[in-house]
């Protein structure tokens, strides 16, 4: 990024609604299929679209980074030092959670013992680079669930966020990522 | 009606066959309980078929696991053999088979992995096999039926526990005597080279088998 940009590029605009929507889905989904379903068969094929859901958010995320670093960015809306410090801290956790999850996700697929081909959307069969192993299994779990938390917290911040900047500061910035302007 | 009054069991030697496709087998494993009648009264011909009421069959399992539900599932397609000794339990026998690929587990994508080279292998291994080697009457309502079960290619000695009951709630037609019976055995899955998923899932497989036997008076 070398200069600036009056706004948020439209790819990026549809990239970023498409993965929120996709992120806030499967993590609805994920708690969701591990909490509340109970019946085998319903839970197998609820993962399945859940860990087709990551791949797709993961190759999303690629290509927002991807047209990001072939793109220019708006300058962020006047604010103190530090809140443009916390925010650009936020969205890089943001990012590398986004990154987290599916290959923490993809690790458990690939490591453990219940290993079941992950095949995305019934299209082609996820690789699995990696021998099943309990503990490799269990610290990607554990990573898994960790980011999940974090960024369904970092999720509520940055939509906090937003709306602090649309209703009480009132300025563009989140019409900027909706309208483009 | 306990057992000791029911008539027309002593002294039986039935030997049924059911090669047909569908739900014929494991009355075999509940048919071994009859043989807790050895103590009934006299007064049957000596040979006397049972046939197995399909509409009353279910031949499932059950596995436990960590951080995934209780797997439940059955199979639609068997055929058995059943050799009944009341006079002597011990000379009686019973075989029979599964189509692994009449596995259903709920889903159609789940009953096919569950049929795949993971567990079932059904395209390589395409039956399951059980033959009794020893029954032994344990009290008036249980039998235990021991056996080897063939599963992915190898044999290995199982036990069953069969409870029978003489007097269920839906009686067949008048002309015909109705036992209900339920076989259970635990076994250890990894003892015939089935590993997946072990410890995640638990090793212990727990067979059930729930049908009635009828035979004309």
């Amino acid at each position: 990024m070398n200069e600036s940009a009056a706004a948020w590029p439209f790819a990026l605009r549809i990239l970023h609604w498409v993965s929120a929507a996709l992120v806030l889905g499967t993590l609805g989904f994920g708690v969701y299929m591990v909490q509340l379903v109970h019946d085998t068969a319903q839970r197998f094929d609820l993962t399945q679209t859940h860990k087709s859901i990551g791949v797709t958010v993961l190759a999303l995320t690629v290509a927002r980074l991807c047209v990001r670093m072939f793109t220019n960015a708006p300058k962020p809306e006047p604010a103190a030092p530090l809140l443009l410090i916390a925010a650009k801290a936020a969205h890089i956790a943001l990012y590398a959670l986004l990154f987290v999850m599916p290959l923490s996700g993809w690790l458990m697929a690939t490591t453990t013992p219940v290993r079941v081909p992950t095949v995305i959307f019934g299209l082609f069969q996820l690789p699995y680079p990696l021998a099943p192993d309990l503990s490799a299994y269990r610290l990607a779990h554990a990573i898994h669930v960790v980011a999940a938390i974090s960024l369904a917290a970092l999720i509520a911040l940055h939509i906090a966020a937003a709306l602090m900047h649309a209703l009480l500061w009132r300025d563009r910035t989140l019409m900027r990522m909706w309208r483009g302007y | 009606m306990s057992i000791s009054t029911e008539p027309n069991v002593a002294r039986t030697r039935a030997l049924i066959r059911n090669p047909g496709r569908t739900c014929r087998l494991f009355v075999a494993l509940g048919v071994m309980a009859l043989l807790c009648w050895t103590g009934a009264p006299a007064a049957i011909a000596a040979a006397q078929g049972w046939r197995i009421d399909e509409t009353h069959t279910w031949v499932g399992f059950k596995i436990d696991a960590v951080g995934f539900p209780t797997t439940r599932g059955h199979f639609t397609h068997y055929s058995g053999r059943i050799l009944i000794d009341f006079e002597r339990p011990a000379k009686s026998f019973t075989s029979f088979t599964v189509d692994s690929g009449s596995v259903d587990v709920g889903s159609q994508s789940f009953t096919d992995f569950v049929k795949g080279p993971a567990l079932l292998d059904a395209e390589k291994f395409p039956t399951l096999a059980f033959t009794s080697t020893q029954v032994e009457k344990l009290d008036a309502r249980t039998a235990r039926v021991t056996g080897n079960l063939t599963m992915l290619g190898v044999t290995k000695p199982i036990t069953l526990t069969v409870n029978v009951d003489t007097d269920p709630s839906a009686k067949g037609s008048a002309k015909e005597r109705v036992v209900a019976f339920q076989a259970t055995a635990k076994i250890a899955r990894s003892d015939f080279g089935m590993l997946f998923g072990i410890p995640l899932i638990e090793d212990t497989l727990e067979i059930t088998v729930k049908t009635r036997a009828l035979t004309d008076e």
